[in-house]
């Protein structure tokens, strides 16, 4: 069995969202040199759902992780290969970069095409940084597989998966035959530490580098110049704010004023 | 507990051991506020600087170009003067190697030796829940069972600091008969988290005094102020300072806690008595409780001895030979003499004490504990040091400072 998990290469979610700048003319968001990069949480916990089903099946389950990113990506990819992962894929040729949520999901596609006899395709519910959660989802339709979303858990027995997944109001279970995407959710758990011995067995697996070429993308279908979404503007919108004194003769009736204020505001 | 495991990292760009890193704080824009060093995982005698303990009692002030940055000394001294760092850097030059120990640097270990209950660990705890929990697969730990556990441990850590002695600055600028003491400030201000305070204590049913915005000041007796180790360094662990340290400089005086070790210095007053800084008489203090009138301002360190490996969490043990390993120093000058017990302290044995051996610098220690017979073991190691001083020092004191008692570490032998 094959498991293909998809990983991208975020700006650390603990960075402080005072250090960031958005470039109003460039439409982008510009980090400040030096500040780390990390594994998009979600993705992690897409490639611990993967090492959890490897850990159940045993070694007949080889684990790939793919990521479409510049040449800096490599780091998550040695990241994901110190978890456990058993090879690499990298997607930075520069023609398939600065597209949208429909590109990235194209070339990814692509990219699981050619890896060839893959069951699973397990991606983070959503990438940390941009949020849109349509990566995961758009290569199911793109390669004609069933999707599931949100998963809690997923367990593998033969040809079905069976997939927790999280509501908002509880949980469900649902079962699927594989080939299967499954978006995975925060709520599966802590992702494992890379262990000394897996890190250094980590540096001799293969990593391979593929290009538009490589995945059969004609030009016009790639990257930025295959996206159909078009970011028209992107701002820090202007946040306005008042302040009112609460007037009162004793502080009983001081304290009901503000009282009544915070119910018209409806913070009560 | 199951065996530590050790962990990998990317480091230059090849596996190796993930390195040591601070267990910090950080404040909204990312920035290190605080941190405890991570005691279990250092090797060496030299804390790195990027492990390095950090508290502080203030709000951590903007940096200041070491160019535009002067040192005023003024007060009981011939000829008052301003200093620049390049001024100071032709000064005669000298380099100490000297541990730093926060006062309250295991504080919880006063109630656990009086109360027992739960003792204090040196690891990590939330690391070690995290891991436990992805063991067992069930979820990371709740923001409570986090909470629940307040450490005290590991802000103490060891470094190199080079820059001129305080002595020599004080030469230059003529000390008058009178001068009793040197009142060192540092740029940062603020005003006291009195919460801290209340933490410390343990309560918060007595009144504290707020003296508003101050600057971090601390009044250093002559004599301390004359030894030929009390620094103004602008070097820590073979590079410049770095900000959080206090850069461009701070004071160095080995043997006294942390509190001592005034960060961001710009001010050198040189008075005729001790003076009664915030941090001198109210807290950082010894006395029975905060309506003692006699309340001691805190000096020198007691005498410590740590047992680091095995840790209780290390348990259970195989039977064979195990090392006991730690650190030891003291306040008041070089270590002389470890012993070890490994039967809660009935029978005491010589460590064996690893070189070099440094005034103000902790030595290593170490033992080798042949555990044939499975059972419950209590090991304890104590030190005295080279005025004979031994364990415990300090007694208890209502804000549990200069922590020096006998830590027993508790093993299975399976």
């Amino acid at each position: 069995m094959r498991i293909a998990v998809c990983v991208k290469q975020v700006p650390n979610p603990d960075t402080p969202a005072a250090v960031f700048r958005v470039d109003e003319t460039a439409r982008e968001l510009v980090l400040p040199p030096g500040q780390p990069l990390a594994m998009s949480p979600f993705d992690e916990q897409a490639l611990e759902a993967a090492l959890r089903i490897r850990d159940e099946l045993g070694g007949t389950v080889g684990i790939s992780a793919l990521t479409l990113g510049p040449d800096a990506s490599r780091s998550v990819l040695k990241h994901a290969l110190a978890m456990g992962a058993d090879e690499g894929v990298l997607l930075a040729d520069p023609a398939l970069l600065s597209g949208d949520s429909y590109a990235t999901a194209l070339a990814l596609a692509a990219a699981v095409r050619k890896l060839g006899a893959v069951d699973l395709v397990l991606a983070g519910r959503q990438a940390a940084d941009t949020d849109a959660g349509a990566v995961g989802i758009g290569m199911a339709e793109l390669l004609g597989w069933t999707a599931v979303t949100f998963a809690k858990e997923v367990r593998v027995a033969g040809a079905t998966a069976r997939v927790t997944r999280v509501l908002d109001d509880g949980l469900e279970t649902v079962e699927a035959p594989l080939p299967l995407v499954v978006t995975v959710s925060n709520e599966l758990g802590a992702p494992r530490k890379p262990s000394l011995r897996e890190t250094m067995r980590a540096a001799r697996k293969p990593v391979a580098a593929w290009g538009a070429g490589e995945l059969g993308l004609a030009a016009q279908r790639a990257g930025a110049a295959g996206a159909r979404r078009v970011r028209e503007r992107l701002f820090v919108p202007a946040r306005e704010s008042h302040c009112e004194f609460i007037a009162g003769a004793t502080p009983q009736e001081q304290a009901s004023a503000l009282a009544r204020c915070m119910r018209d505001a409806k913070l009560l | 507990m199951p065996k530590r495991e050790i962990e990998g990292d990317w480091v230059m760009g090849w596996p190796d051991r993930r390195r040591a890193t601070l267990i910090a704080g950080k404040d909204t824009q990312g920035r290190v506020i605080n941190g405890r060093a991570p005691l279990v995982e250092l090797e060496g005698l030299i804390t790195p600087t990027d492990a390095y303990y950090v508290v502080n009692q203030l709000e951590v002030p903007e940096p200041v170009h070491p160019d535009d940055w002067t040192l005023s000394v003024y007060g009981e001294v011939e000829r008052p003067a301003e200093f620049s760092l390049k001024e100071l850097q032709k000064l005669p030059g000298r380099t100490v190697r000297a541990v730093t120990e926060c006062a309250g640097n295991d504080a919880g270990f006063f109630d656990y030796m009086q109360k027992g209950g739960k003792k204090p660990s040196r690891i990590n705890q939330q690391d070690m829940q995290a891991r436990a929990a992805m063991r067992e697969k069930s979820a990371v730990p709740s923001t409570e069972e986090i909470s629940s556990e307040s450490t005290t441990t590991c802000a103490v850590s060891a470094g190199e600091f080079t820059g001129v002695p305080l002595a020599e600055v004080l030469r230059k600028a003529g000390l008058k008969t009178r001068a009793a003491s040197v009142r060192t400030e540092g740029f940062d201000r603020g005003r006291p988290d009195l919460a801290v305070q209340y933490r410390s204590v343990g309560r918060s049913d007595f009144k504290l005094v707020d003296p508003g915005v101050i600057h971090y000041d601390k009044g250093l007796p002559l004599a301390k102020a004359l030894d030929p180790d009390t620094l103004l360094a602008w070097s820590m662990n073979g590079e410049y300072l770095t900000h959080i340290h206090g850069a461009p400089v701070r004071m160095i005086v080995p043997g006294w806690s942390g509190n001592w070790w005034v960060k961001w210095l710009h001010k050198l007053e040189i008075m005729d008595h001790v003076p009664q800084c915030y941090y001198q008489k109210h807290y950082f203090v010894y006395g029975n409780s905060p309506e003692d009138p006699n309340k001691e301002m805190i000096t020198a360190m007691g005498v410590r001895c740590i047992i680091l490996d095995p840790l209780d969490e290390d348990s259970p043990l195989e039977r064979g030979t195990h090392k006991v390993r730690g650190l030891a120093w003291s306040g008041a000058g070089a270590i002389a003499r470890v012993e070890v017990s490994v039967d809660g302290g009935s029978t005491w044995h010589d460590a064996h004490l690893e070189a070099p051996r440094e005034k103000w610098l902790w030595l290593r220690w170490s033992y080798l504990w042949e555990a044939d017979r499975p059972g419950r073991y209590r090991i304890m190691a104590r030190a005295t040091d080279a005025q004979g001083r031994h364990q415990p020092q300090i007694p208890w004191n209502y804000q549990r400072k200069h922590f020096d008692g006998i830590v027993p570490t508790d093993v299975t032998i399976a």
